[in-house]
């Protein structure tokens, strides 16, 4: 007699028989769950975009009391750090060449006594222009030194001869949502975006080639089972295993290295559950449309990679030309960045990045749609 | 109900170019073992996969179990159970675990089909084995778990390709007893195979070459038409020199080498054992004995794929 | 034939198969030769710190002349673009949302303070949830707002101490000069270390490692023969990604080129060893490529100085970066691209490079168990 069968325990069923078989791969299991973990503590404390204790080579021809001054007030604040006199500029290209030093900070002979002449000096700042990040912090400070000093002098000069000093611009920073600059707040998000596209895109486009290459996809496909369900299924343990390896991540994010959470974690579970339904639909689609592992793995790495790379992870997105940045729309990890970043550093609410968790939603579920209708018609 | 299980009718499968089955039209009748022969290439298996629902036809029409393959391929898979030519279930779960995924894949569930698993665990002598990880089961074992995978949700027709290819002898035998007492129950059998002394199991028999359907009958009826004459069974040493002056020679209609002699087909009126004997070893054979045989499907097989396609039309 | 002349053989054979089978399959030809190049073209691009037209708010208390030259002045370049005029609490709302990065906060009394020859005080808002980008941002508006003040008391005239800044080997301070080497050196490695990790793995899967085994084919010579033609392919991904990057992005070539090629090729065998490595031990292609991803993907990218300079990690983590070959690699690379660097002064990067290919070599040959256990 013929039972039609009941939807439910058919997608029970390939589910459970998922889950199971993911759960039973001990070394998967380690890949998707210890690594993800162990990479983020590790790179948490790798990854510092904080410039200090950048080594300054200084080049004292004046050698004088008030040089030496200068030179000990600049080095204060840490930024820069004492890597060692020299005393000829040979010496400096050398160094820099080398990377013993990044930069070199040059006093002219008689420095202090031009001053007191009410003559102008000039200091010199050399850069190692290979690391243009690196060089902007030390120009920077070196700049801000001189330049306050400089405006120092003047006043004092002015207020000598009686002449009251012009007012200036005073410009106080505020940074607001992570005071001390500190970069794991902002990196711990983007080691976690990172981990995820990497495990469910890469696992789930292998998933379907694996069975197809092992041969047991032909007893599944004469079964009365719907494609789609089998789709499903693919997804779910990845589906599972994607969110708690965010909480995962978060958690020790939180603990170890102080990830704010100032925002709702309501919010952070919906992004995150959106998100991995679109790397997750992609996997799908990926592995609907190859025949072999090999392919299905390239194809999902030859997505992956530009997807990190160019989603603002790394990188700012408005420093893209115009048209990456375009491209960038079709981009889920770059929404579900914003959305980590704006409501674990910035508080932001639903009414802020409503439409990006829309995106990431839209982008799972077209993914999904296109994924069972290519599956349907292959079979067939 | 219809009395016929499986209806094809001018059945055809291209792959771009390459016509893989060619117009093919049979019947099965329900509980009947069908079984299908052809030499590796010639179009069983894809045959089977079009009346599975699992490949479309480019032509004609099939109907299992009563439903249209093309239109109706779920209801099809609902009513069929398949086993295919290379082992196809999940290595790295446990034989119980398969179990139950095909069972929920047939919409099984609940305490009836906890007394079916196990019912189908005995039946296939898999109780003691329910547990163990299916990749760790020697071939013969797993071949067990195959079928009962595929007769859990008791399917109107079972498709086997293979089944028993690479298993050993007594689970052969054990294997073909399964078959036959589904098959009495009312199961129809549609079997393809490469051990012809199993195929002499089958109710009925037909015969693929190049994608078409060249032969269909029971084998008795078979071996009467494509051997017509008497077989004798040849054994010796130096036959192969001996032989080939033995052919062509009238009355002699085929010599096939059959194990470690030979298998010749004569014209009873012009040769037999003694005349057969006398003259392999003027030939130069030695130790020559000649035993008249029955004639077995491998001489079907042989008279019907060794002789040119236009000489034959069903 | 003598035992060496056998070997060479061997591993001429083992070598020449595996040709076939990239042939045969094109997606690995294109995977090696065109990814490289394309993914360079795209990052080379994409992958930059340099902002312009950053979004700022202006919030203008004062609504006085001084106050919108003060706003005019911080806009009318390229650096800044006033995306709106108004209070604190949209501020917050727009940067919240990533509309805007910074604000500027002119206080009201900002023209009156002025007038009466005290300073006038603004505040520089900025996003802090990115970092870099917060630094470059405050060191931006800083150097624009200390500009209008130097402007209005006409200071232009010999200010008494002068900062006079070089920039070596990238006087124009372009991002491409620096990630241009970095990305190369990244996208050498993923692709070598994916490409063999693939090819083993997969031979044990399809099960014909058995077939290998039952001939006399040596550990060393499969080894051997499998990495060959993937290496002449690197080197020719090398060329084709400076070729890309000397032309397209202007990284020039200051040093020796010869020596380049050499670090490049002593970086390949290492890297294409360690997918190989995984290879062997993982004998499922899934296993294999997740492995292969995760320990080259983000090592590579952050541990090899090519985004965040090792200096500025703890400890730890640059010890743990000593073994990443990526890391020698990038420094000879933007060494000898950017500053001309000699032999003298890599032959540290040269010989580490050396180490690792070597001894990744070997532990892919002893874990090569030639029983099927």
């Amino acid at each position: 007699m013929i039972v039609k069968p009941r939807w439910s325990v058919q997608l029970r069923a390939i589910m459970r028989k998922e889950v199971s078989q993911t759960v039973r791969d001990r070394r998967i299991m380690f890949m998707l769950i210890v690594a993800p973990l162990l990479q983020t503590v590790v790179f948490g404390f790798a990854v510092d975009f904080q410039f200090d204790h950048v080594p300054t080579l200084v080049v004292d021809h004046d050698a004088s009391p008030q040089s030496r001054k200068h030179i000990r007030r600049l080095l204060a604040d840490g930024t820069l750090r004492d890597a060692g006199h020299a005393t000829e500029l040979g010496e400096v290209q050398r160094k820099l060449q080398t990377g013993d030093a990044a930069a070199a900070l040059v006093l002219p002979a008689g420095m202090a006594r031009t001053l007191l002449a009410q003559r102008p000096a000039e200091v010199q700042v050399i850069l190692d222009g290979g690391d243009p990040n690196r060089a902007v912090v030390v120009a920077g400070a070196a700049s801000r030194y001189f330049g306050e000093t400089a405006e120092a002098m003047v006043k004092e000069r002015l207020a000598a001869h009686g002449i009251v000093p012009p007012p200036l611009i005073r410009a106080t920073p505020r940074i607001w949502f992570n005071p001390s600059l500190k970069t794991p707040p902002y990196m711990i998000p983007g080691v976690m975006t990172i981990l995820l596209v990497i495990t469910t895109t890469l696992v789930t486009a292998m998933g379907l080639a694996r069975e197809r290459e092992m041969g047991t996809l032909e007893q599944v496909l004469v079964t009365p089972i719907r494609p789609l369900f089998l789709l499903v299924g693919k997804m779910t343990p990845f589906l599972v295993i994607g969110c708690f390896d965010v909480l995962l991540v978060l958690t020790a994010g939180v603990w170890i290295f102080g990830v704010p959470l100032h925002g709702s974690l309501l919010l952070v579970a919906t992004g995150t559950v959106f998100y991995v339904l679109s790397t997750l639909g992609i996997g799908l689609l990926i592995s609907t449309v190859s025949r072999t592992q090999q392919q299905a793995f390239l194809a999902g790495f030859l997505f992956a990679m530009p997807a990190i790379l160019l989603s603002g992870v790394m990188t700012p997105i408005r420093a893209m030309p115009l048209w990456l940045q375009v491209v960038t729309f079709f981009n889920p990890v770059r929404y579900y960045i914003e959305v980590l970043r704006a409501v674990l550093l910035k508080g932001a609410g639903l009414v802020d990045i409503w439409w990006r968790l829309l995106a990431l939603l839209g982008f799972g579920l077209a993914l999904l749609t296109i994924a069972s209708l290519r599956f349907r018609k292959r079979v067939a | 109900m219809s009395k016929l299980s499986i209806e094809a009718v001018h059945l055809s499968r291209r792959f771009g170019s390459f016509l893989a089955v060619d117009d093919v039209s049979f019947s099965v009748a329900r509980g009947e073992i069908f079984g299908y022969l052809g030499a590796n290439g010639a179009g069983k298996s894809t045959t089977i996969r079009m009346l599975c629902g699992l490949l479309a036809p480019t032509a004609g029409q099939a109907r299992v179990a009563g439903f249209d393959v093309k239109s109706e391929p779920e209801s099809v898979k609902a009513s069929i159970g398949y086993m295919s030519q290379k082992f196809s279930l999940y290595l790295d779960l446990p034989v119980r675990a398969n179990i139950e995924f095909f069972g929920g894949a047939y919409g099984l569930s609940g305490p009836d089909f906890a007394a079916r698993a196990d019912e189908v665990l005995r039946l296939c002598d898999l109780a003691q084995e329910r547990n163990a990880i299916t990749g760790s089961l020697p071939g013969g074992i797993r071949q067990r778990l195959a079928l009962g995978c595929a007769i859990l949700h008791r399917p109107a027709v079972l498709f086997l390709d293979e089944p028993t290819a690479g298993v050993d002898p007594v689970s052969r035998r054990h294997f073909w007893r399964f078959i036959r007492r589904l098959a009495r129950e009312g199961t129809t059998i549609f079997v393809t195979t490469h051990y012809l002394d199993e195929a002499e199991y089958c109710g009925r028999i037909g015969l693929m070459v190049d994608g078409r359907l060249v032969a269909l009958d029971t084998p008795a009826a078979l071996k009467k038409r494509y051997v017509p004459d008497q077989v004798l069974a040849v054994r010796g040493r130096n036959l192969a020199e001996a032989a080939a002056s033995l052919r062509g020679r009238p009355g002699i209609t085929a010599v096939e080498p059959f194990g470690a002699g030979l298998h010749l087909q004569v014209v009873a009126e012009d040769w037999n054992a003694d005349s057969v004997a006398h003259a392999l070893t003027s030939a130069g054979a030695q130790a020559v004995e000649v035993e008249s045989g029955e004639p077995t499907l491998e001489d079907v097989f042989l008279a019907v794929v060794a002789r040119p396609r236009e000489a034959r039309a069903l | 034939m003598t035992r060496p002349a056998r070997f060479l053989v061997r591993v001429g054979a083992m070598a020449s198969k595996e040709v076939m089978h990239i042939r045969r399959d094109p997606r690995t030809l294109y995977m090696a030769l065109a990814m490289p190049v394309v993914m360079l073209l795209i990052f080379g691009f994409g992958v930059s710190f340099d902002m312009d037209h950053i979004p700022l708010v202006a919030l203008d208390g004062d609504h006085s002349v001084a106050s919108r030259a003060l706003v005019r002045a911080v806009s009318a370049g390229h650096e800044f673009t006033v995306a709106a005029d108004s209070d604190e609490a949209t501020a917050l709302r727009m940067i919240r949302r990533g509309q805007a990065l910074a604000a500027l906060a002119i206080p009201a009394g900002y023209q009156r303070e002025l007038a009466a020859g005290r300073d006038g005080e603004v505040q520089l808002i900025v996003d802090g949830a990115d970092g870099v980008v917060a630094n470059q941002i405050l060191s931006k508006i800083d150097g624009l707002v200390r500009a209008e003040s130097l402007r209005r008391i006409d200071l232009a005239a010999e200010p008494p101490l002068q900062v006079k800044v070089f920039t070596l080997f990238n006087p124009e301070a372009r991002s491409a000069l620096f990630m241009v080497p970095g990305l190369a050196v990244y996208l050498l490695a993923i692709a070598a270390v994916l490409l063999t990790a693939l090819t083993v793995s997969g031979e044990w899967e399809r099960g014909s490692m058995e077939q290998l085994f039952a001939s006399p084919v040596g550990r060393l010579e499969i080894v051997l023969g499998k990495l060959l033609p993937y290496l002449g392919l690197g080197m020719l991904q090398l060329l084709l990604v400076v070729a890309v990057g000397a032309v397209i992005f202007d990284v020039p070539i200051r040093g020796s080129a010869s020596l380049l090629f050499l670090a490049g090729f002593l970086f390949l065998v290492g890297m294409l060893g360690q997918g190989l490595f995984i290879s062997v031990v993982a004998r499922s292609q899934l296993v294999a490529t997740q492995a292969g991803a995760l320990s080259s993907l983000l090592p590579s990218l952050l541990l090899s100085g090519m985004l965040v300079p090792i200096e500025n990690m703890p400890r730890i983590l640059q010890v743990l970066s000593s073994v990443i070959p990526a890391r020698y690699f990038v420094h000879a690379m933007r060494g000898i691209m950017l500053k001309g660097s000699g032999l003298p002064i890599l032959w540290t990067d040269l010989v580490a490079l050396t180490i690792f290919a070597l001894a990744i070599l070997v532990l892919a040959t002893a874990r090569f168990r030639r029983r099927l256990a």
